[in-house]
């Protein structure tokens, strides 16, 4: 893969852009209105230049656009082709998905760049995720859940399909970039919050103050992670921001976007489709999620809490105990039932590995492959819902 | 696929009428021309050769006998092969209640009882709940004959057998000379375990930190290798945590 080195680009590279910060000036609320041609300047920015500049200049040039205009956009091979290759509906004009690719680092107006409709793709793609996860492995822990949502949605994964869909950055945003290529840039703040959740007063307090898992499922954002306050310095924040971190966050907004689109011109079930296809498809293992701190303890915990025999670990079959490279096969067995079994080099070792397969195959319970979710049932002639099985919670 | 299971009563609707139209021997040529299925259907010989003759069903040892808790001693042929437990099988009483496959396993080891059974005492005898109720009771009986032998391991095994006057007597003897009333020698004396004694009766701050103390000082002289093999131990045993091992 190519590498972007932003520290190696040369000085006009980074330089502030003289209409960069026009845009970024004007507040998120207020009616936006820009005026494509050169001749006509809008009465607010013309008020703000000085008096000397404004009467000596008889037709000022404007500013360059931050992006490409959305006039240009039915005439981009780039986005036609990935307009086809998605089979997105006809309903969806290229301009919306011209759109979808201004990120807000290039162009910090809401009214130009894709922040709304990645919002609200996000909020659809959590939801249909989230809602896959908790019918088909209803017993999974929390941390799990969030690592597992992270590994559907999360912006490395949402990366990984936008690139697979052929999406390409630019070099630099600008107005003469094809408006089939994504617009970003690093180093820049996001100027529209698109990350909702709590900040706690506790934050404050930093490192030292213990947050639990109960908090990052009330007060947290959909992956359990910490909302940052934006209150902090942007010059401080953009220093610690990765540039890996932006880059998979930009790509990421890009297929949130596509996905917001089609929710907005075709409507729920052309959106929870095009989910399922895209990201739903993508295979996960859950049992490579798990790290346990103390298997034995927490499989004896589970068989008191639901009332089974205490588990007692049994030597199935064993070779070359007196060799060098002895395996044992240790079965892990409460009463008569058999819960798990792990092999190894040493029999605490076998053990321990059967206690964690048994703990995984609790923890792992599916009541199918092909589970019924709740947004099954706004199809019409759905079937009467069932409810799924809901676990109890988790051990320790 | 769909498109596929929907033309295909379609083509057999139109399949016999192309029949009849051969019988008749067409003296209109138009009419059997009409009748040309429109869908080509794959012909006999590739759907025979690539389908049906390789549509057999499995030996019965391919099946996984749920009778048992585990394999029988004697049994040769493990199919399927021995691999490594998968926990996406879930254990028989890890299903909750309202699984089908709880019901499906109970029927079977049901089914599996009676049968040993009537081989066993009589064939003529037919199932009864009294017959399977005695049976499942005597493969409780011959299940724990049949269980590979217990592992020797530390486990929890409580007792109860200590009352607040021992506490406070572990407590008193371990305040008046931690060093000599340790921490084993506590447990071996009250018969519980190290851990009840470390939490009933903690040892002085200033114990505990002499203790630390002379563990820092062991560490230190500590070489490289026994050093590096520590840390390697620590590494293995999170890696064996995170299912790497």
């Amino acid at each position: 893969m190519k590498r972007i080195r932003p520290s190696r680009w040369s000085g006009q590279l980074l330089q502030a852009r003289r209409g960069a910060g026009i845009p970024a000036a004007r507040t998120p609320l207020c009616l936006a209105v820009r005026c494509q041609s050169t001749s006509s300047v809008p009465a607010s920015d013309s008020s703000t230049l000085d008096s000397s500049s404004s009467s000596s200049a008889s037709s000022p040039p404007a500013p360059p656009l931050p992006a490409p205009s959305f006039d240009r956009a039915p005439q981009s091979a780039k986005l036609a082709a990935l307009h086809a290759r998605l089979s997105l509906s006809k309903k969806i004009p290229l301009q919306t998905l011209a759109r979808a690719l201004v990120t807000p680092s290039a162009d910090a107006n809401p009214n130009f760049n894709n922040a709304n409709l990645a919002y609200l793709g996000s909020t659809i793609i959590n939801f249909h995720v989230y809602e896959y996860l908790v019918c088909k492995w209803p017993r999974l822990p929390m941390a799990i859940l969030y690592e597992a949502l992270r590994a559907y949605a999360g912006d490395e994964s949402l990366q990984q399909v936008a690139r697979r869909w052929g999406v390409e950055a630019a070099a630099a945003p600008g107005e003469e970039v094809d408006p089939g290529l994504l617009q970003w840039k690093a180093g820049e703040s996001n100027v529209v919050n698109t990350r909702w959740g709590y900040i706690r007063s506790e934050a404050a307090k930093g490192k030292a103050w213990r947050r639990g898992l109960s908090s990052r499922v009330v007060l947290d954002s959909d992956f359990g992670d910490q909302v940052s306050s934006t209150s902090s310095s942007g010059a401080s924040d953009s220093e610690r921001l990765e540039y890996n971190t932006l880059q998979s966050e930009a790509f990421g907004s890009v297929v949130q976007a596509v996905i917001g689109a089609i929710y907005t011109h075709c409507g729920r079930d052309e959106a929870k489709a095009f989910v399922k296809s895209h990201i739903l498809s993508r295979e996960l293992d859950p049992s490579r999620l798990f790290q346990f701190k103390l298997p034995t303890r927490e499989l004896a915990m589970l068989c008191a809490r639901e009332g089974f025999e205490p588990p007692v670990a049994r030597l199935e079959s064993e070779t070359g105990r007196l060799s060098r490279t002895p395996v044992y096969v240790v079965g892990i067995y409460s009463g008569k039932e058999k819960l798990g079994e792990g092999t190894g080099a040493s029999l605490d070792v076998a053990r321990r590995k059967a206690c964690m397969t048994s703990l995984k195959a609790w923890y792992l319970y599916s009541p199918g492959n092909k589970v019924r979710v709740p947004s099954d049932m706004m199809e019409p002639g759905a079937k009467p819902w069932t409810a799924p099985h809901i676990d109890i919670g988790e051990i320790i | 696929m769909d498109l596929r299971s929907l033309l295909r009563p379609a083509s057999q609707l139109v399949g016999p009428l192309r029949h009849l139209a051969a019988a008749s021997s067409s003296p209109s040529s138009s009419s059997a021309l009409l009748l040309v299925p429109l869908i080509s259907t794959r012909g006999h010989k590739t759907t025979a050769r690539t389908k049906r003759s390789l549509k057999m069903a499995p030996h019965d040892s391919f099946l996984p006998s749920r009778s048992a808790a585990f394999p029988a001693a004697d049994q040769i042929i493990y199919n399927p092969p021995a691999s490594e437990a998968s926990p996406e099988h879930t254990p028989f009483i890890f299903l909750p209640r309202n699984d089908p496959r709880r019901l499906a396993i109970l029927r079977l080891r049901n089914n599996n009882n009676n049968n040993n059974n009537s081989t066993f005492s009589d064939p003529s005898q037919p199932s009864s709940s009294s017959s399977s109720s005695s049976s499942s009771a005597e493969a409780a009986a011959a299940g724990d004959g049949e269980l590979p032998p217990e592992m020797r391991y530390k486990r929890r095994q409580p007792k109860y057998n200590l009352t607040k006057e021992h506490i406070d007597e572990m407590r008193r003897l371990r305040a008046e000379d931690p060093l000599t009333w340790s921490v084993q020698r506590l447990a071996r004396k009250f018969e519980c375990s190290t851990v009840f004694v470390q939490m009933a009766a903690p040892a002085p701050e200033e114990h505990l930190r002499w203790l630390r103390a002379k563990m820092e000082r062991k560490k230190e002289r500590w070489g490289p290798i026994r050093t590096a093999a520590r840390e390697d131990r620590k590494r293995r045993a999170e890696m064996l945590y995170r299912g790497e091992l």
